[in-house]
């Protein structure tokens, strides 16, 4: 039972990663109806970024979090200005593959601008050792859960009640009559690149706090890919639900049936969910007309 | 160069080709390609081998998503279940290697049906992501099957011949790579101009009207699916057979993106575009060398990091070819040849 426990925990943890990658996901697509194939590749280019920064100044973990979010929007806005804004409009290969080329060039600037080597990042948050009745965690991992629940709240805060979330769930729903009722739908999908950017820059420095800044971090994109089918490509909440179940799945996995399915359960997740519900568990069916 | 083109029979239209220009020309670079051992060095002669055999597996992939329109980030999954399949055949069954590389195409075809019937529902991005997860899903069975496939410690071909031509990285690989681009290509563009070819740009272009033309879509959607991965299956062969040691992590991601790269570069949807696309990024590498060579001294910089400039090339060479020549040099070549055409009217 403590075992079992135990691996929920962790799942949870992995999955509170995979899910702010995930929120990053599902507010790009809900916005723009562009998949970020680049997500994972953000995350470390942003994280990187801010502990160059960081380390400049020497940086308390708070500073280096205000950092990521800072650089990740104004990274996210830059992005989307120069390589997706030119592309809208355009079918869905063109833009996929815009994306994925935009992956791979940040996936070898990464080593070529900060080297190969990896690193953890120190905090004195990590030394700490929280005790949840029979589950111990590290102050690091309940920081990550902490800051996915603090980001999923603040996600969805935002499409409930804000006038620019709202915006964007009018311009989702129906891009014309968002136009037509005065919304500027492409500032829209600006700030839906720089929200997204930001919480990937959380999530990155997430990441490297608990495993280590290293430059294949960007695995970590592919691992919150299901958690976003799962829960629905156009529902941000949904994706941070999903994330958290692939991640118990993923470590229940690996715990009782076999070492490295943790890496692999996620994609025997999206094959499945794709059969039966290809919208996801959350997300709204597509109609198609002729 | 003939300026009109008019046919006047069903047998002329549907033709390879009615100019006897194209013949003639298609004959030269075919002479020309024969004669090349005795011109090239060695590592040289390696280089256009993996040119021809990342040909076969272009125009593999370019069946699929440049003339179907289903579009596949799985494409290193289906070249390792070719790989794995051809060398399993010759290691542990003995089956001649002649044998072996269409008997992998075959397996590789039926693999990909596995994934592509439970994805007939599904195009556009998310079969994308589909086959993203079966490819993954393959190499980690290749990775944990050690007892079959070698696991981390790879799978070692022996040397054998195919008709008498000796495998491994010399003239004889050349040419039954050579060899297999010839075949391929000729049933590509023979399939293309039958009833399956045209079905298949039907599906592409609309599906739904295609639907009600009487179209069976799920049957050619698999059919496209199966002829497909066979070629892209007989690629991951001639890749073992050129190699002779493959480790799962040969069939990285960066594989797939690299076969699309190739499309995208020669001109998504045609057989010659996957060919020229396949020469450039097998040769981007060298390109990319050659000119760091120019700025920096002796390329000192390159050397360490030469998987990463590669694929950060390969990148914005994706991003640059879309924004700029969506229709990939293929298309360049129809704009210069109907501006040629045209002079002085415009275009």
């Amino acid at each position: 039972m403590d075992y079992l426990l135990n691996l929920v925990a962790s799942g949870l943890v992995f999955g509170s990663l995979y899910g702010l990658v995930a929120i990053g996901f599902a507010v790009i697509y809900k916005t723009t109806g562009v998949v970020n194939f680049a997500q994972g590749e953000v995350m470390m280019f942003v994280l990187y970024f801010a502990w160059m920064v960081g380390s400049f100044v020497d940086a308390p973990l708070w500073m280096l979090l205000v950092i990521a979010i800072v650089f990740g929007s104004l990274f996210g806005a830059v992005l989307e200005r120069l390589f997706i804004r030119p592309m809208l409009g355009k079918s869905q290969f063109p833009i996929i593959m815009t994306t994925v080329g935009l992956a791979i060039m940040l996936r070898g600037l990464v080593p070529i601008f900060w080297g190969v080597d990896s690193a953890p990042i120190e905090a004195p948050i990590k030394s700490q050792l929280w005790q949840f009745g029979p589950v111990f965690l590290l102050g690091d991992q309940v920081f990550a859960l902490v800051v996915f629940l603090l980001v999923s709240a603040a996600t969805w805060g935002f499409f409930r009640f804000s006038r620019v979330g709202i915006a964007m769930r009018a311009a989702a729903h129906d891009e014309t009559a968002a136009l037509l009722m005065g919304i500027n739908v492409r500032r829209l999908q600006g700030l839906s690149w720089m929200i997204a950017s930001a919480v990937s820059g959380v999530a990155g420095v997430c990441y490297a706090l608990i495993i280590a800044r290293a430059p294949d971090m960007w695995h970590i994109g592919f691992q919150a890919f299901p958690a976003a089918i799962l829960g629905g490509l156009d529902a941000p909440l949904g994706a941070a639900f999903g994330a958290a179940v692939v991640g118990i799945v993923a470590s229940l996995s690996e715990g009782y049936i076999g070492y490295g399915l943790k890496e692999i359960s996620g994609f025997i997740i999206i094959i499945a969910i794709l059969m039966v519900r290809p919208y996801g568990l959350f997300g709204e069916k597509e109609l198609e007309r002729v | 160069m003939r300026t009109g083109h008019a046919v006047e029979s069903y047998d002329r239209l549907i033709a390879l080709s009615t100019n006897p220009v194209t013949w003639a020309w298609t004959a030269v670079l075919l002479a020309g390609l024969v004669m090349l051992p005795l011109m090239l060095s060695g590592p040289m002669l390696a280089m256009m081998t993996s040119v021809l055999i990342a040909a076969v597996g272009a125009i593999g992939l370019n069946v699929l998503t440049g003339t179907t329109g289903l579009i596949s980030l799985g494409q290193s999954g289906f070249l390792a279940v070719g790989a794995y399949a051809c060398g399993l055949l010759i290691r542990d069954l003995s089956v001649p290697a002649v044998l072996a590389i269409p008997l992998a195409g075959l397996i590789t075809g039926l693999a990909s049906l596995l994934i592509g019937i439970p994805t007939l529902r599904l195009k556009g991005l998310y079969l994308a992501i589909t086959t993203l997860a079966a490819s993954f899903i393959i190499i980690h069975i290749i990775k944990h099957a050690a007892a079959l496939t070698g696991g981390p410690f790879g799978l070692r071909i022996p040397q054998v011949t195919v008709l008498g031509l000796p495998i491994g990285n010399g003239p004889g690989m050349y040419y039954i790579a050579l060899t297999a681009v010839v075949l391929v290509v000729l049933f590509v563009n023979n399939l293309m101009r039958s009833r399956s070819g045209r079905a298949w740009v039907a599906i592409r272009e609309h599906d739904i009207a295609a639907r009600s033309m009487g179209i069976d879509i799920a049957r050619y959607k698999l059919l496209a699916f199966f002829v497909s991965s066979t070629i892209v299956g007989i690629a991951g062969a001639l890749m073992a057979l050129q190699l002779r040691f493959i480790t799962a992590d040969v069939f990285g991601l960066f594989l797939s993106i690299e076969a699309l790269a190739m499309l995208l570069v020669g001109g998504v949807g045609s057989v010659a575009g996957a060919v020229l696309g396949a020469v450039f990024i097998v040769f981007l590498p060298e390109m990319a060398r050659a000119l760091l060579a120019l700025f920096t001294s002796a390329g000192e910089t390159g050397s360490a990091l030469v998987f990463e400039i590669r694929i950060v090339v390969t990148g914005a060479l994706i991003i640059l070819m879309l924004r700029l020549e969506p229709d990939g040099l293929m298309g360049l070549w129809r704009k210069t040849k109907r501006y040629w055409l045209q002079w002085p009217l415009p275009v």
